[in-house]
């Protein structure tokens, strides 16, 4: 029997998540199931808001589970479950690898005020209807998926391109190269920054950043400090030798008066481990007599500022959901009475995901982790700059210049865990207009050159684009834009330049398109025999 | 000096004639049309021997290529023992094979095994696809069919496998990024299907070959029916053998549905890759000249379209 099952179950949880999620991330052959990567991100904090506020049913449910977890045992969601928090681990440990002299972290007093700053500025965003941007730039699960997506898939797909060749001069032909999927300079900055900052915070201060930055942490501390278990050092069996100390990765263990900041603990399970005397453990603190015997007790009343603290995060939990929820209730029309800012989502042309019902709803809901990103097969989804306006920033969009949506799949809806992009049937995917083509005949190569052309009708699934006989024996492309749904295949196939003669702009709001039903072919010959 | 351009004119006029005068008639017309059109051309292309044509009715897929071949010589008149084989099929579109869309499974698989069997050393098969490659190798069902049989499937989307080539023969086109598998193979062989097309009116074995170069976009923005003959001259297929058995006649190149296909149990087969589009256009109603990339092939003598010039062997099956 292993001397410390916690942290044996801790470390299989958060190997299956970080592992998972990571595949699911990286996966540029689209390997994995769709079902891994959404699964896995169902089991993710600010998803799982998304989904309650937007009443998705199984991502609340775990949602909720979620928090009955944090409030039974506290915090075990930044330890096993945060790929983000399993990254610095990671980090922390390669640190500890690389470092001559072992260090160990001391106790450190909690950075309250900064801690405030970042939980409130995205409770005040949710207020003024910003709070999906503010998730998509603070939640450690979507952080994590764009640094896999953006930054480790395409340095993983350009490595797998060049042994390539090797592999197939050696007979096989089971590796092939895939176009790695870089994003402009400007979008690649964000996640380099933040990767950055993690990678020095936990290198240097173990859980800093979940413990000053992220307002998961904050939210979960908060949960974690009325928890019923909760791990705490005897007194009488102390020795105050500092094994525990030096195995805690948040410094939230005073030796002096031998208590465990609750808030801070990540639930990691090391102290318990190093503690000879066994003294450390997980213990029931909902008993009267525990709270008195406790001086690390959140409701020792001679800390006001805390109370207060405790009491108003409570407030802006609730008051988070609600503004979330009022997304759902009426997502494009309850724009105008937001105090200042106002959303560019109605104004945008840009081309969201098929799923996605428009615009305003899918900036809503979306914060950017790029699951979706990272499983479209052509890359067609790409991270937005400022093209929805910035408050979608990162969020994907249809970019038909190298690529477009395919008619068959339906991948995108099927990944995403928070209901920005809902699932959809390939029937009703195959109808949903995302956007409108425009023919500019004017550019036309036929019109032009006067010679064959027509790729844009040719790749047009729909058949809203075809061709009409036009001068010389050559055919022209004509459009039926009740037919289109905004794929996008006659813009990517169009060879005109520098501005293409068939373009799609998005439509706010999604509708459907009409479908073309026609009747057997007729034999252009007679069927019976050789016509020549 | 006339220009193709009149030429299409004056043949438009005729096909507007003739089919006013006579639908039903229109495989009589067209073959009364044909000897009056070649008037205005050059005199017929290559000397020497009548091309073969071998035309195949009404059997199975499978049994028409076996057919076709042994009128051919069989497959050892064009594979020989230790030769490299590249096989051509159309795998544009991400459909199943009773769409029409791609070339149908059964007869590439058939064709690896025969040159196999022949004694090639590999027979690889590619197509750089319209849609998404893994998902159109897989759905066409050739894939499967060609890796059963022996055959290697390589990639063809990646830019890494084309090669810069000059081509000092073509009018417009000067120089294309080939797939390697076409400029290294010892035999080429072009598995065409047989379809209607929104642009070039029809999609048989010359256009098939857009399949071979990586940046189409140039042909597309330039004059694709002149760059379709012009690739020729870089190099023609050892054998053009063409899936017409259920050709796509409307919405095509891609299709929509089975509606879009109607039975026609045809294969045809030619070492003339002019000669067999000519066959081709007939099957689809038209007369050869009024596929303009067929006629530049014929003028420019990469074939002959004109197929009372032309060895045609008919046999029908049932």
């Amino acid at each position: 029997m292993p001397r410390n099952p916690l942290k044996i179950i801790r470390i299989a949880l958060a190997g299956l998540t970080f592992v998972g999620l990571s595949v699911a991330f990286v996966d540029f052959r689209g390997f994995a199931p769709p079902i891994l990567g959404h699964a896995l991100a169902h089991t993710q904090f600010v998803p799982g808001l998304v989904s309650l506020s937007v009443g998705a049913g199984i991502g609340a449910l775990i949602f909720v589970i979620g928090l009955l977890v944090a409030l039974a045992i506290g915090r075990i969601y930044c330890s096993a479950i945060c790929p983000l928090g399993v990254l610095q681990d990671v980090i922390a440990r390669i640190g500890g690898w690389l470092r001559r002299k072992k260090k160990f972290l001391p106790y450190a007093k909690p950075h309250t005020k900064l801690r405030h700053i970042f939980f409130w500025g995205a409770v005040a965003a949710a207020f003024v209807g910003w709070g999906s941007f503010a998730l998509a730039l603070l939640d450690p699960y979507s952080n994590f998926g764009r640094i896999v997506s953006m930054l480790a898939r395409p340095l993983l797909t350009a490595a797998n391109n060049s042994i390539v060749g090797f592999a197939n001069a050696v007979g096989t032909q089971s590796l092939y190269r895939v176009q790695p999927a870089w994003a402009s300079a400007g979008l690649l900055l964000l996640p380099a920054i933040f990767l950055t900052l993690v990678v020095v915070m936990s290198a240097l201060r173990g859980r800093l950043y979940c413990n000053t930055i992220c307002p998961v942490g904050t939210a979960l501390g908060l949960i974690s400090r009325f928890a019923a278990f909760r791990i705490s050092i005897d007194k009488k069996a102390c020795t105050k030798c500092g094994d525990c100390l030096r195995s805690c990765k948040a410094q939230c263990i005073d030796l002096r008066t031998g208590t465990i900041d609750a808030s801070r603990c990540v639930s990691c399970y090391n102290c318990i481990g190093a503690c000879d005397e066994h003294g450390v453990r997980y213990r029931f603190s909902w008993k009267k007599d525990s709270v008195a015997d406790e001086a690390s007790s959140p409701r020792n009343a001679s800390d006001p500022q805390r109370r207060d603290f405790l009491a108003s995060i409570a407030g802006g939990l609730v008051a988070s959901s609600a503004l979330l929820t009022r997304a759902k209730a009426e997502p494009s029309s309850n724009t105008n009475d937001l105090p200042t800012l106002v959303k560019k989502g109605k104004a945008s042309r840009t081309i969201c995901p098929p799923g996605s019902h428009s615009v305003d709803q899918f900036l809503d809901r979306c914060t950017a982790c790029h699951l979706c990103i990272s499983a479209c097969p052509t890359h067609v989804l790409q991270p937005a700059l400022f093209e929805y306006g910035l408050e979608g920033l990162f969020k994907p969009q249809l970019k038909y210049t190298s690529a477009y949506c395919l008619f068959e799949c339906t991948r995108c809806g099927e990944v995403c865990p928070d209901g920005a992009i809902s699932p959809l049937s390939l029937a009703a995917k195959q109808v949903t207009q995302i956007g409108v083509a425009d023919f500019y005949q004017s550019r036309c190569v036929v019109a032009v050159n006067g010679t064959d052309c027509a790729a844009c009708s040719e790749h047009c699934p729909t058949k809203a684009v075809t061709t009409v006989p036009y001068r010389d024996n050559l055919r022209i492309p004509v459009l039926n834009q009740n037919l289109c749904i905004g794929c996008g295949a006659c813009e990517y196939a169009c060879p005109v330049q520098p501005t293409k003669a068939i373009l799609v702009t998005g439509r706010s709001t999604h509708t459907d398109a009409e479908i073309l039903i026609e009747k057997k072919a007729m034999a252009p010959t007679p069927s019976n025999d050789f016509p020549f | 000096m006339k220009t193709r351009r009149d030429f299409v004119k004056t043949s438009l006029a005729i096909g507007a004639t003739f089919s006013l005068a006579a639908n039903l008639n229109s495989l009589f017309a067209a073959e009364a049309v044909a000897p009056a059109s070649t008037e205005t051309l050059p005199p017929p292309a290559p000397s020497g021997p009548k091309p073969i044509l071998v035309a195949i009715r009404d059997g199975d897929r499978v049994a028409m290529l076996d057919k076709a071949l042994e009128e051919l010589g069989g497959i050892k008149a064009f594979v020989k023992p230790g030769q490299t084989v590249v096989i051509k099929p159309n795998i544009g579109w991400n459909a199943p094979p009773e769409r029409g869309a791609n070339t149908h499974p059964s007869i590439i698989g058939r064709l690896v095994s025969l040159c196999l069997a022949a004694g090639a050393k590999s027979v690889s098969v590619f197509d750089h696809t319209c849609n998404e490659w893994r998902e159109t190798y897989v759905s066409s069902g050739i894939e499967k069919a060609a890796r059963d049989a022996g055959g290697i499937v390589v990639n063809g989307n990646d830019q890494t496998l084309y090669r810069e080539v000059q081509i000092p023969n073509g009018v417009k086109l000067k120089s294309a990024f080939v797939h390697s598998l076409i400029l290294d193979s010892d035999v080429f062989i072009n598995v065409p299907v047989l379809k209607q097309h929104g642009s070039t009116n029809m999609s048989a074995s010359m256009k098939n070959l857009m399949g071979i170069v990586w940046d189409r976009g140039v042909w597309h923005r330039t004059d694709l029916s002149q760059y379709i003959a012009d690739i020729l001259t870089l190099k023609k297929p050892a054998l053009n053998i063409m899936d017409a058995y259920h050709p796509m006649v409307r919405n095509g190149p891609q299709g929509k549905s089975v509606e879009d296909c109607v039975e026609m149990r045809t294969l045809l087969a030619s070492t003339d890759i002019v000669a067999i589009d000519a066959a081709a256009a007939k099957l689809l109603g038209h007369s050869p000249e009024k596929i303009t990339h067929v006629k530049i092939a014929h003028e420019m003598k990469l074939g002959r379209m004109d197929l009372e010039n032309v060895d045609v062997r008919r046999h029908k099956l049932a």
